[in-house]
């Protein structure tokens, strides 16, 4: 058994930017990366879709970066760079030669701290559009681009933070205003609600410097408001939700989604080794059984997500054959969930194998080291969870998953979303 | 902290050039060339397996049937299920998977390096004696006819598909879907898996590639303790002279009722990997397309807000691949889009890149190779291409060197040369209701429509 440790050091500026600091000299590059504790979950109503159009705002300029230059920049040095946001953050990073550690700091800070006078109408309009292309490219204009708007809208009341989608809808990208990208940067984009970490060749004492010359003199913000909404939610959905598609997608395909413990709990663990005995490899009980040996699934796909907010959601799901019945396939998927109860130690042992392959190879990207060390900073003030992952995994015992599959995968926590082909087709 | 100028840029420090990592080469007396590059990083071991067993020495008649061999690799062995060869590679952490394309088969493994031994002796067994199981074989088989119905109705894949169509002749292999026809599928069998695989599941032209935490002497006596048996060269060859359906301008639509956004796909006919405007080349398309700041970008997403975003590309191959323009646009915008990437094109080809444009674009081809050396996966990856396309072991030595030297007038020739607006072939998938007038008017040629749907 590999006992694998990633090496850091933390620390916090006075105006509350925490900074993690992972040396490792072996290749002569650095990952900046930077997660905002805001998603698509602090978005009020009538607002959807703006935590995402506002990551692309942060690209169009601050007050010394002129439009394009952030890319040109660091595009100039050989880097790569992007942004992501999700239910519960944003994160935006690059990696570049570790020579160009201080062109990193410089354009983040500069967009932390000034991103306001650089805002104007025309760079909010050029991106609604863009942002609307990317919502009709990846999801309107593609077959079951539609499901994860209807997947959560049956597992989170519409009072949760996550019954609506992080791309949001069309009528709420379009009524964004300048105002409303003042007021979002003054709330969520101050030291305060961020981590930064710096992985990869720094010298950690000098790397520190240069952090609190370049963020330091940002003014922190007020508290971060409590959520919109209400974030309570109970451990089951209490029954089984559906919602039955008839459109022009090529397979039929069904998608279960289930109510799981946060993120934050100790029995998020159990979720992991259980959506990984269903779906980690081919030896995994849906590839097994539903792909190889019954050859009732074209293809499966199982995801627990790590969600903070309530409850989070682990989904399984599977796309037919052209003459498959969705039913039949629904059937099938129920058995091999229910059966997990008889889960072998062996599989347990499999599983885990694989997603420590899986964790080592990850981290030998810097780039992703720098975002889960972020990402355990932000959530739990603790980027040492990194290193402690593969025992919590380890520490599951059988009955644990016996009881979680009980509790949390029984039809009184189910929504199915159900893709059928139109008959014509 | 008042002493920070931040009107600025920091000053650059000096670029520290690492090296590529040193590859150990041994060729077996089998014929079975070996190429190990040892790594210290993390604990951790990438392979790849490549033979020259290619869709491309493939009929139309009998395509995909090198796509579905690869992925029935997967299926067992003649000693184990398909199960059980699973069971036995993620018990010890190991991730197998095997596919083919246009130039051969390639089967690539991960997993810890102190597991290397054991998961060398599956690979072997799986690459050796492939068992093609009837049960396997007809899952393979449906899950092959499933997919090329999902790339019939997804618009990106099917624009894709049909830009090939129509940029190359019919007797050129990439014309064609690489996972072949309903027809051609519909008829593979167990007999035919295993006589393919027998006669072109070879060594010879092909390599095995290792990177990762281990000593390249010890890998080389564990692979001649497996593969020491195997040799011969593929029977199978691809023998065709690559060219284009047409030099007409056209504009092609594939109708797709209710499309809320286009997918276009404009190009032609490209090159191949070896050219020696190979460098000169990769510039001008990374500045007409190849990077965030490229012209088609900045003018299509960051000026005008037609897309999320737009690349070109020019597919080398060991023949010469499709040259080709992708993005997805709104349906009011459909022509306009059109209109400036032609624009875009004919400003590339005609008067080129200017000085300050090659510059960046050399400095980001110099710059991102060399953070692109950082897993032991990238490692293979890189190494493998040299086994495909036949280049010299000092290859990624020079890569470099050869970037740096490229200036604007190698680039604009090389433009002048590989870009041809005037053969363009313009393929679109969308609802040809709301954009087929449009686009005549544009008056760029003739326009087709075909189709109602998938």
């Amino acid at each position: 058994m590999t006992r694998l440790s990633i090496d850091f050091e933390r620390h916090r500026l006075d105006n509350g930017l925490k900074v993690v600091l992972a040396p490792d000299p072996t290749v002569p590059i650095v990952a900046a990366n930077l997660w905002y504790g805001v998603g698509s979950r602090n978005e009020q109503e009538g607002k959807t879709g703006f935590a995402h159009l506002f990551e692309h705002m942060m690209f169009q300029g601050s007050a010394n970066v002129p439009k394009n230059r952030h890319f040109e920049l660091i595009e100039g040095v050989g880097g790569t760079l992007n942004a992501t946001t999700w239910f519960d953050r944003t994160n935006y990073f690059e990696t570049v030669p570790s020579v160009d550690l201080e062109l990193a700091l410089w354009l983040e800070s500069d967009r932390m701290g000034w991103m306001l006078p650089a805002m104007t109408q025309e760079k909010l309009d050029n991106q609604r559009e863009v942002v609307k292309n990317e919502k009709r490219q990846r999801y309107d204009n593609q077959p079951y681009g539609d499901w994860d708007e209807r997947v959560q809208r049956l597992v989170y009341p519409e009072s949760h933070p996550y019954h609506h989608t992080v791309i949001g809808s069309m009528e709420d990208i379009d009524g964004a205003t300048l105002d409303d990208v003042r007021s979002f940067f003054e709330t969520f984009y101050v030291p305060n609600n961020a981590v930064l970490t710096l992985a990869g060749d720094i010298d950690p004492r000098r790397a520190l410097d240069a952090v609190k010359r370049y963020f330091g003199e940002i003014e922190p913000g007020a508290d971060i408001p409590a959520l919109p909404g209400d974030p309570d939610v109970g451990a089951r959905i209490g029954t089984t939700v559906r919602d039955h598609v008839v459109s022009d997608v090529p397979l039929p395909r069904v998608i279960m989604a289930f109510r799981v413990p946060p993120f934050s709990s100790d029995d998020f663990a159990v979720a992991r080794v259980t959506g990984a005995l269903l779906g980690t490899g081919r030896a995994a009980r849906f590839y097994r059984r539903l792909v190889r040996e019954r050859r009732i699934a074209k293809s499966v796909v199982t995801y627990v997500y790590p969600l903070l907010t309530g409850q989070s959601m682990m989904l399984v799901w599977a796309t037919g054959y052209p003459d498959t019945a969705p039913a039949a396939l629904e059937a099938a998927m129920s058995e091999e969930i229910a059966a997990l109860r008889s889960a072998e130690e062996r599989e347990v042992h499999r599983a885990i194998a694989l997603t420590e392959t899986d964790l080592v190879r990850t981290l030998e990207r810097l780039s992703e080291r720098a975002d889960l060390l972020s990402m355990y900073d932000l959530y739990f003030d603790e980027p040492d969870r990194l290193n402690q992952e593969l025992d919590r995994l380890r520490a599951v015992e059988l009955d644990q998953i016996r009881e979680f599959v009980e509790e949390r995968l029984g039809e009184d926590n189910r929504a199915i979303v159900t893709y059928e082909p139109e008959a014509d087709r | 902290m008042s002493d920070l100028d931040r009107s600025r840029p920091p000053a650059r420090g000096t670029f520290a050039d690492f090296d590529f990592p040193a590859v150990d080469r041994t060729r077996l007396p089998t014929g079975l060339d070996l190429r190990v590059a040892r790594l210290h990083r993390l604990p951790v071991v990438s392979l790849n397996l490549f033979m020259r067993a290619s869709e491309a020495a493939l009929s139309s008649a009998n395509a995909g049937l090198a796509v579905a061999t690869a992925d029935t690799i997967e299926g067992g062995t003649r000693k184990r299920s398909g199960s059980a060869l699973a069971e036995a590679l993620e018990g010890i952490g190991a991730r197998m998977s095997a596919s083919a394309g246009w130039e051969g088969t390639s089967l690539s493994l991960s997993c810890l390096a102190v597991r290397l031994p054991e998961a060398l002796a599956i690979v072997a067994e799986a690459v050796l004696q492939p068992g093609f199981p009837d049960d396997e074989v007809e899952r393979v088989r449906e899950q092959q006819l499933a997919a090329i119905r999902q790339r019939l109705m997804d618009p990106s894949s099917l624009a894709t598909d049909s830009a090939n169509e129509r940029f190359f002749a019919d007797h050129v292999p990439w014309a064609r879907p690489i996972g072949g026809s309903a027809d051609s599928v519909a008829k593979i069998d167990s007999a035919e898996m295993s006589a393919w695989a027998e006669a072109n599941f070879r060594p010879e032209r092909g390599g095995l590639v290792v990177a990762g935490d281990v000593d390249p002497g010890e890998v080389a006596a564990m692979v001649l303790d497996h593969f020491g048996d195997w040799t011969g060269a593929p029977a199978n060859e691809a023998r065709f002279e690559v060219a284009a359906r047409t030099t007409e301008r056209r504009i092609h639509v594939v109708h797709r009722p209710g499309s809320v956004q286009s997918e276009i796909r404009i190009g032609h006919l490209g090159t191949r990997r070896s050219d020696p405007d190979y460098y000169a080349l990769s510039i001008a398309n990374m500045v007409l397309g190849g990077m965030f700041t490229s012209r088609l970008n900045l003018n299509l997403r960051e000026r005008n807000g037609f897309t999320y975003g737009v690349r070109s590309r020019f597919v080398l191959r060991t023949a010469p691949g499709p040259f080709r323009v992708s993005t997805s646009v709104g349906n009011d915008v459909t022509a306009s889009a059109v209109y400036e990437i032609m624009n875009e094109l004919e400003a590339m080809a005609e008067v080129g890149p200017t000085e300050a444009e090659v510059t960046a674009a050399r400095d980001y081809a110099a710059g991102i190779f060399g953070l692109q050396l950082e897993t032991a996966g990238q490692i293979a990856t890189r190494v493998s291409q040299l086994v495909v396309y036949d280049l010299p072991d000092h290859h990624f030595d020079e890569y470099r060197d050869r970037v740096r030297a490229v200036d604007a007038e190698a680039a604009a020739a090389a433009a002048r040369r590989h870009i041809r607006p005037h053969e363009a072939q313009i393929v679109l998938v969308g609802d040809a209701g709301v954009i087929a007038s449009d686009l005549e008017a544009l008056d760029l040629g003739p326009v087709d429509v075909v189709g109602g749907g998938a």
